[in-house]
């Protein structure tokens, strides 16, 4: 919102009070200024001249050489315009000047020959208007020397602030002054209202008639009649465009004055169009279409408050008047409306319509029941001023369904106790009464107020402490410097996910974020997916239900940039919806936290030490391996492989811990990766998080380490090529006492010699026992066994022999 | 040394072979180079090596013995041939690379360690500090109903503060969280005071995606509720953490604000003075006092306890420390990114 300090200056006296001053308190109490527009800044070195005498230039037919004086000395300028002449004040740029209009700074320039200490500014170059024809002539009387921007009352210095949706009452100029005689001890005065009313009273030239009262609790009319449309004087043109509004004509532009004085919303209609002269409040009814202010035709809803007359609607209440009664040139007598709506009633409109208008702004954030009276009268009185006119008598209040004014209490303790410190009684007194608290009992314990009909926000003592707070300043209130920390039991969720990604960074694989919103093509094809009600595009437009789509979309985008070689995993939630059924409760969809892993590319590249290696699937396993044997210490987690048509994979495979299934993972198939734009194989597992952090983990207890030697046999099976290394090793272990510690397998081996689809696997297996040395003779038995079970489930024969 | 094997009988037989595999063990621990190595081989794995030679005794062993002799060969035979290519293999890479001059300004054969995404990172170094004070780590759900979201954290249904987050709606009650805050609301719903928890995750917001917000980002709310929790100590407390955090020279400032969820309701800013270019107040998080609504709406007795909250953005804060201007760049993982932190 714009505030213009002149115009603060009309309720509250700053003139001692500098812009750095103002904009420091009002941010600090919760009013933040966002930006500061210093007015006359542009127009620095920018004076009011005399122009003392004008020649031909020597070298140039159009030009002419003019000698300026700047309230001290004499310039020499060379000029452009047709219109110069001596005697005449200009607008002088002298050197240093930027020039508002396009921000060329001035410098001792040589024209034609002659030396120019500056510029006669036209009203264009001023940024005051379109006029390019010659150099603006100002007016005879101003003095030379002057600044051009206070000769020409553009010294404004017009602040943004930013108004939190609690901050109703700070909606307007008067609103923030308020706040400004409460930050600085100031007096706050409202205008003066004298009305010359005569001739009728209000009521008897219009009625109102409010129908629905919840909605429209209080609606002031005013009559007045007689006006004369026109353009709206200087001062009021001037305040209008110092807070960014378009003046239109004297009766609007009063209407939206006042707006910005009060923070109350009004409205004009031609009264000679409201049919029967009488406004009905009331809903809009089934199918109502209405054509509003800005000549486009909106639908209402059956529950939409209206203002009609007695045969139409006239405008959308607190949001846009209509066509039909707006203020036209030809406009003699007029109706001025100033309601207390309902806030929700006007938010739910203006939100169904799409319209958000200065009105509807300040009326669904709650304006000032108290204040219609008043803000209808200021209006009358401006118009007057304005538009001439003869002021009804009186107003017409239709106010059926009165807000009484609460109160609230507040304990001082109370206010020691929240803010950690003591405010002195008298302060707190001080601060309330300076918002418009007023004050109506003071007891040892604290004081009660009434709470002043602009301020909804305000109902409770929490709600006063914090006013107290605010203008009191939190940067006084001091900072403690030290804290009791309580011992109840401390709790981690992160820690388990942090474990992960150290154990995953320590394998060289570096985590990614990505979007959780993904297009609907995508999102279904992994899952049965949740969409939005209002996504902001169609690659936008549904929850993810797997990781896969951000990670390949990560793998494309680096490809793009050639790198290749990626190492990377993502954290976090997916969701899907149980069933195709709506979503009315938490038990309706999962939201189930993963972890995707992938590798793609290289393993080596470009090393001088050994030959590129590309990732293969044991790459893929080795790392599962390593990292499952962190995560989950001395649990068995088996590798199974899959093959399933449904599968995302080549080579596929699951993980399996008990019964359970953690995660799924193989080779991408091409189908995935062309539609990702990859050419190069991608491998990837994606664990389900909440399965493995409900694996129950046994607390780790040292092992005693070994005293006595190990035994070592080495013996290479050849068998047919599709029984598992799992699978011998299996037999293996069934076949030896516990002697067997650990096998191992150290080499793979196929070879025509071996014959057609055989292979050769190698062990070695390793004997100990933790409380002797192991004798020949039983290592030698268990290793017969393994290789007499081997040979005989799977037709192995040994290698070698 | 061709022996008279056949006289000899199975034990004997053994032992000649362990012998075997001694002496090729202690003929390979002297192996020096590529040339000792062929020596070896030609001793033992050649046509006519040891190892051959044992293989052709075992026509000589009883039949009932050949089994086991036979084993302990083939194991002789795997063991000597496997070690053998392991050092040819080992002896052939050293002279490739080191024949005669070690050149250690070569670059090291090098194991990469990943990292944790930036944004992973600054939370970690947030939570750190927070732990240190005595804070729990608590998370939530992503996707969550309009009470959690809003009704309990005491925003009215059709109040403009709505507007203050523009929110991704599953349903006209399920929602895409716009802030952490509604953890605060489970975590009391669970736990009766004293709570003090950060709470940390991602959060989304239904605005345009530009080099200044993207459609979700990343917040940590913190809570602390006991019965004489006060503004001052959230102060003290934030600015122990932003001293910690940015260095402790940092200049800071509170000021008011509004959040349906708290009162007296604050936000901190920090003095932002990137090179080259002038200071600035930047925000930095939003905190407050507790708001009695939000205490009653979890059963919570408001005049016995009072409690704070705070919450700030992840990815300003680290954007901030690290002088990224564009915050897209988060969430594109390019690997040039992701390499550097």
């Amino acid at each position: 919102m714009k505030i213009s300090i002149n115009w603060l200056n009309d309720y509250v006296d700053l003139k001692n009070i500098s812009v750095d001053e103002i904009v420091d308190k009002l941010t600090y109490a919760g009013l933040e200024v966002e930006e500061v527009d210093d007015q006359a800044k542009k127009f620095e070195n920018i004076v009011i001249g005399y122009v003392k005498e004008v020649k031909k230039h020597p070298n140039a037919d159009k030009l002419s050489l003019c000698k300026v004086n700047d309230g001290k000395d004499d310039f020499s300028v060379v000029c452009g315009a047709p219109n110069v002449s001596a005697g005449q004040k200009v607008a002088f740029a002298k050197v240093g000047a930027v020039i508002p209009n396009g921000g060329m700074k001035l410098e001792k320039a040589k024209i034609r020959g002659e030396v120019s200490f500056g510029m006669i500014c036209s009203e264009r170059e001023l940024g005051l208007g379109d006029n390019h024809e010659g150099i603006r002539v100002l007016d005879p009387s101003l003095k030379e020397g002057l600044s051009f921007a206070e000769a020409m009352e553009m010294n404004d210095t017009v602040l943004e602030i930013a108004i939190t949706p609690n901050r109703a009452d700070a909606l307007s100029h008067i609103g923030i002054a308020r706040e400004l005689s409460a930050l600085f001890d100031l007096q706050l005065k409202y205008p003066d209202i004298n009305l010359k009313e005569s001739g009728k009273k209000s009521e008897e030239l219009a009625s109102v008639e409010i129908r629905n009262p919840n909605n429209c609790p209080r609606y002031v009319g005013k009559v007045v009649s007689n006006v004369g449309i026109k353009e709206s004087p200087d001062w009021l043109k001037k305040r209008l465009k110092s807070v960014g509004l378009r003046p239109i004509n004297n009766v609007v532009d009063v209407t939206n004055f006042v707006l910005h004085e009060v923070g109350q919303p009004l409205h004009a209609f031609d009264l000679d169009n409201l049919g029967g002269r009488k406004i009905i409040v009331r809903d809009a009814g089934k199918d109502t279409k209405f054509i509003t202010l800005d000549s486009k035709e909106r639908k209402l809803q059956s529950n939409d408050l209206m203002i009609c007359d007695t045969n139409k609607p006239v405008a959308i209440a607190g949001v846009m008047g209509g066509e039909n009664s707006e203020v036209t040139s030809s406009t003699k007598n007029l109706l001025i409306e100033s309601a207390y709506f309902n806030s929700s009633s006007i938010r739910r409109t203006s939100k169904q319509l799409g319209i958000l208008t200065d009105a509807s702004y300040r009326f669904e954030r709650g304006t000032d029941p108290e204040i219609t009276k008043w803000a209808a009268r200021r209006a009358a009185q401006l118009i007057q001023a304005t538009a001439g006119g003869i002021i009804a008598k009186g107003e017409i209040d239709a106010y059926p369904k009165r807000i009484n004014k609460k109160k609230a209490s507040l304990r001082y303790s109370r206010v020691e106790k929240i803010l950690g410190y003591k405010i002195n009684n008298s302060t707190v007194k001080k601060i309330l009464a300076k918002l418009g608290f007023e004050i109506k009992s003071v007891v040892k314990e604290g004081i009660t107020v009434m709470l002043p009909s602009y301020r909804h926000d305000i109902e409770r003592e929490i709600d006063l402490i914090e006013e107290v707070a605010r203008i009191y300043g939190y940067n006084k209130i001091p900072e403690v410097g030290k804290i009791t920390v309580t011992l109840e039991e401390k709790v981690d969720h992160s820690a388990f996910n942090d474990r992960i990604r150290e154990f995953l960074n320590s394998l060289s694989f570096y985590e990614i974020i990505t979007n959780s919103l993904l297009s609907e093509d995508i999102a279904k094809r992994f899952g049965n997916a949740i969409n939005l009600l209002n996504p902001q595009s169609s690659e936008m437009s549904h929850l993810r239900t797997s990781l896969i789509p951000g990670l390949l979309t990560t793998i494309s985008n680096n490809l793009k940039v050639n790198e290749k070689d990626l190492q990377l995993f993502e954290l976090g939630k997916v969701f899907e919806k149980i069933s195709d059924s709506n979503i009315n409760d938490f038990k309706d969809f999962t939201e189930s936290e993963q972890l995707l892993i992938a590798l793609t590319g290289n393993r080596i590249k470009n090393e001088w030490f050994e030959i590129d290696s590309p990732f293969n699937v044991y790459d893929l396993t080795g790392f599962v391996e390593s990292f499952l044997t962190k995560i989950l210490p001395d649990i068995s987690v088996n590798l199974k492989s899959v093959d399933e048509s449904q599968s995302k994979f080549d080579n596929s495979f699951r993980l399996y811990c008990e019964n359970q299934i953690i995660g799924l993972g193989g080779k991408l198939k091409n189908e995935l990766c062309t539609l990702f734009d990859l050419d190069q194989d991608v491998y990837m597992v994606h664990v389900d998080l909440s399965v493995l952090k409900g694996i129950s983990i046994s607390k780790k207890i040292f092992n005693e380490l070994l005293k006595f030697p190990k035994v070592y046999r080495d013996v290479a099976f050849v068998l047919d090529k599709n029984i598992t290394s799992a699978q011998v090793m299996n037999t293996i272990k069934e076949a030896c006492t516990n002697l067997l510690h650990n096998i191992k397998l150290f080499d793979i081996f196929q070879s025509e010699s071996l014959g057609k689809d055989k292979k050769s696997l190698a062990f070695q297996l390793e004997f100990c026992n933790s409380s002797r040395t192991l004798t020949e003779e039983e290592v030698e038995k268990d290793f017969r066994n393994a290789i007499k079970s081997v040979e005989k489930i799977y037709n192995a024969q040994l290698r070698g022999s | 040394m061709r022996a008279d094997w056949h006289v000899l009988g199975i034990v004997a037989m053994i032992e000649k072979i362990n012998e075997t595999r001694k002496s090729f063990d202690e003929d390979l621990s002297k192996v020096e180079n590529v040339t000792t190595l062929e020596d070896l081989r030609i001793k033992f794995l050649g046509r006519k090596g040891l190892v051959s030679q044992l293989f052709e005794s075992l026509k000589d062993v009883s039949k009932e013995d050949k089994p086991k002799v036979g084993q302990a060969l083939n194991q002789l035979k795997i063991h000597t041939q496997s070690k053998f290519d392991e050092l040819k293999e080992k002896l052939e890479k050293d002279q490739m690379s080191s024949d005669e001059f070690v050149d250690l300004t070569l670059p090291g054969r090098k194991r990469i360690i990943g990292s944790k995404h930036i944004l992973t990172q600054t939370l970690d170094e947030i939570k750190d500090i927070f732990r240190g004070l005595g804070f729990s780590i608590y998370e939530g759900p992503e996707l969550e109903s309009d009470y959690y979201n809003f009704e309990a954290l005491n925003f009215a249904p059709d109040h403009p503060a709505r507007d203050m987050q523009d929110t991704f709606f599953v349903t006209d009650k399920f929602l895409l969280r716009t802030h952490t805050s509604p953890v605060q609301i489970r975590l009391m719903e669970k736990k009766k005071p004293p709570l003090r928890a950060i709470m940390p995750g991602k959060v989304f917001r239904n605005e345009a995606i530009s080099a200044k917000s993207y459609c979700l980002f990343h917040q940590v709310e913190g809570l602390y509720v006991d019965t004489d929790v006060t503004f001052a100590e959230l102060k003290g407390t934030l600015v122990a953490f932003v001293k910690q955090f940015f260095g402790q020279d940092i200049k800071y400032r509170f000021r008011a604000s509004f959040f349906p969820f708290t009162e007296p309701s604050a936000e901190m800013d920090i003095w932002w003075e990137p090179k080259g270019k002038q200071g600035r107040w930047m925000e930095i998080l939003g905190c407050g006092m507790v708001d009695p609504n939000v205490l009653i709406n979890v059963g919570i007795d408001p005049e016995k306890y009072t409690g704070y909250a705070f919450g700030m953005g992840i990815e300003r804060t680290a954007m901030r420390k690290y002088g990224i201007d564009d915050i897209r760049i988060l969430f594109d993982n390019d690997k040039r990114f992701l390499t550097q932190f």
